[in-house]
């Protein structure tokens, strides 16, 4: 049990959180939420996530600032960090292309396509 | 049972704590949950065991006596019709021995209590069972509807690319079939001139099977009357079934069938069909096919009132080309070849579609000008004077000015206008040179001057293709871009199977 990979998910609105988490559990991951990116960020430093599921758009601190404060963090103990958004454009795209092991999902996301690159990222 | 109930774990102890009665939840599997006072003896397990089983098989309050623990009180936990868990207490400091009817008094209202306490908190657990069970139920539903709510995003961004084609039909059917995790997806549309479009899932790929075929009998096999045809779908849950259908295929399969439609013309159907009976076909899928084929209805509608538009527009301009062609005897065809001579061009030269839309409009419309030039100056035997050599170079100007006012043209109108300038800037109107003249305007001074040459002219007689070659090649560089004469001839030599005239063409460009 100690070993459960621990995943991350960082998103203002309750359903989508809630829909990520129920996918997550029922593959046997630990999820943790967050509604917020400061919230996310402290997170992050204490229980060292494996993978980190945000939104961009969220009150207190926005998933752009969270990646860029926890991407240093990356170089001592690689994570994957999935970034969800309801338009990619093409300043989206090349702040997430200076970001390490970050990958970018398009909003409406399905669910389905999300666990499936969680699981792609386990078993590299 | 519930893993959720051990959250129930923290508030079970507290209770222990402060009630001195210790708790236990134990489902078909055995202990599920166990909270006790601290220092307390325990009962023999298997004395649990066997109460929470007799619980569970009878679902109602049971009792048993424990030698060590004195009596252990169990009542069930329901979910619906079925016991899913005995929810178990006993007194974590049992008393003594029953000495005085005062104190057996004492247990029996005790025991009853116990058990009114104990059934309070069974249903408090079942609700919690309940409600978990309903946020799971929701959730899961929720997160379908996100599935769908994906799907339409992409079929939106497909759709949004408007024009209809067999490539575009091919990744609407795929995500189709990743979406509803079925076996074969396909589209058949009679209407269209596209063939039908069958995408099948890899699984099922490598079995040997005319899936056309059988897309054909399922599409045949509709009956003529359905409630569900009133609203354009017909839906098959099994095939075994019905007869007509069984016969189709030796495995059981469902299917799903909705009609492309709009504007009550039929265009054909979307069609979606599973081997396996896992999952059935939901109200959300048929929502979602449904308003594909509609969408896909919409798109096939205008793109088919485009391509009439389109025949319109170009039937219109070939009447307009026939009309000036006809003041002058000799010119007659020449936009049509010039504009068979571009085309080839332009396959050639790899130019994207919106390159050679406007190099094709241009080359046909590019005299268009020469309306407004009196046919005796245009059919003048002789050599023209300097004022009537004025009014044709008029003609880019001319042509350029009539047909401004065309929006879809635009992209066409600088081509229109430079097609006379001269590669050494020695051109009309403008006097561009080089690279700053419209590539398609360059190509098509390229055809013009061939063309030109190749037919019989009021002024002179029709030279062989040789002749015109060659006195292209003299005028490469100057009056015609070198690179488009180059590219012209290999594109004339082989089509009019002409001899080079000398083995080795680098040779000859050198010389």
């Amino acid at each position: 049990m100690e070993n459960r990979r621990r995943i991350l998910v960082v998103d203002d609105e309750g359903p989508i959180r809630r829909v990520i988490e129920m996918k997550l559990k029922n593959r046997g991951y630990d999820v943790l939420t967050a509604t917020n990116g400061l919230d996310g960020l402290e997170i992050i430093h204490t229980e060292k996530p494996d993978v980190v599921i945000t939104d961009i758009m969220m009150p207190k601190m926005d998933g752009k600032s969270l990646c860029e404060q926890t991407n240093s963090l990356k170089q001592q103990r690689p994570f994957l960090t999935i970034v969800m958004t309801c338009r990619i454009s093409p300043e989206e795209r090349s702040w997430i292309a200076r970001m390490k092991n970050t990958v970018l999902m398009e909003k409406p996301f399905s669910p389905s396509k999300l666990l499936e690159e969680v699981e792609a990222y386990f078993r590299r | 049972m519930q893993e959720h109930l051990k959250e129930l774990e923290g508030f079970l102890t507290s209770l222990s704590q402060i009630s001195r009665l210790s708790f236990e939840i134990h489902d078909e599997q055995g202990l599920v949950v166990s909270a006790s006072a601290p220092c307390t003896r325990k009962p023999d397990p298997s004395e649990i065991r066997d109460l929470s089983a007799e619980i569970l098989r009878r679902g109602n309050n049971q009792r048993a006596f424990s030698c060590r623990q004195g009596a252990l009180f169990g009542a069930p936990i329901w979910i619906g019709e079925r016991v899913v868990g005995s929810l178990i207490a006993y007194d974590a400091d049992p008393p003594g021995e029953t000495k005085s009817s005062s104190e057996a008094e004492e247990g029996g209202r005790r025991v009853a209590q116990m058990e009114s306490f104990l059934d309070q908190m069974a249903r408090l657990l079942e609700e919690k069972c309940a409600l978990q069970r309903e946020i799971e139920e929701i959730t899961d539903e929720l997160s379908r509807s996100f599935e769908d709510l994906n799907l339409y995003a992409r079929i939106a961004a497909q759709i949004r690319a408007l024009r209809f084609s067999e490539a575009m039909l091919r990744n609407l059917m795929q995500e189709v079939l990743a979406s509803m995790d079925a076996d074969l997806a396909f589209a058949v549309l009679p209407q269209k001139t596209v063939r039908p479009v069958m995408v099948v899932r890899p699984g099922i790929a490598d079995r040997v099977e005319d899936w056309d075929s059988f897309s054909e009998a399922l599409l045949r096999s509709i009956p003529e009357k359905a409630p569900s045809l009133e609203e354009n779908y017909f839906i098959v849950n099994h095939s075994q079934k019905t007869a007509v259908f069984r016969d189709l295929h030796p495995d059981p399969y469902r299917f799903l069938l909705v009609r492309v439609m709009y504007n009550q013309e039929s265009y054909g159907w979307l069609g979606v069909v599973s081997f396996r009976f896992e999952e059935i076909f939901r109200q959300s899928e048929l929502r979602v096919l449904t308003s594909m084929a509609e969408q896909l209805a919409a798109v096939i509608a205008n793109t088919n009132l485009y391509r009439d538009l389109e025949r319109f527009m170009i039937n219109m301009v070939r009447s307009l080309v026939c009309a000036i062609e006809a003041k002058d005897v000799y010119t007659r065809g020449h936009s049509e070849r010039v504009h068979g001579y571009c085309k080839r061009m332009a396959d050639r030269l790899g130019l994207d579609e919106a390159q050679q839309e406007s190099l094709l409009w241009a080359s046909l419309l590019h005299d268009i000008g020469k309306i407004g030039i009196p046919e005796r100056i245009l059919n003048k035997p002789g050599k023209l004077t300097e004022k009537e050599f004025q009014r044709i170079k008029d003609h880019p100007k001319k042509g350029f000015v009539i047909l401004k006012p065309l929006e879809p043209l635009s992209e066409s109108m600088p081509s229109i206008l430079h097609h006379h300038e001269r590669y050494d800037g020695g051109g009309y109107p403008d006097g561009l040179k080089g690279e700053e003249i419209p590539l398609a305007a360059r190509i098509i001074a390229v055809a013009d001057t061939f063309d030109a040459m190749t037919s019989t002219r009021a002024y002179r007689s029709a030279k062989s293709v040789q002749e015109a070659v060659a006195i292209m090649d003299q005028v490469s560089g100057s009056q015609l871009d070198p690179r488009l004469v180059d590219v012209f001839k290999e594109i004339i030599m082989k089509e009019k199977d002409v001899p080079s005239p000398c083995q080795d063409p680098t040779v000859e460009r050198v010389g």
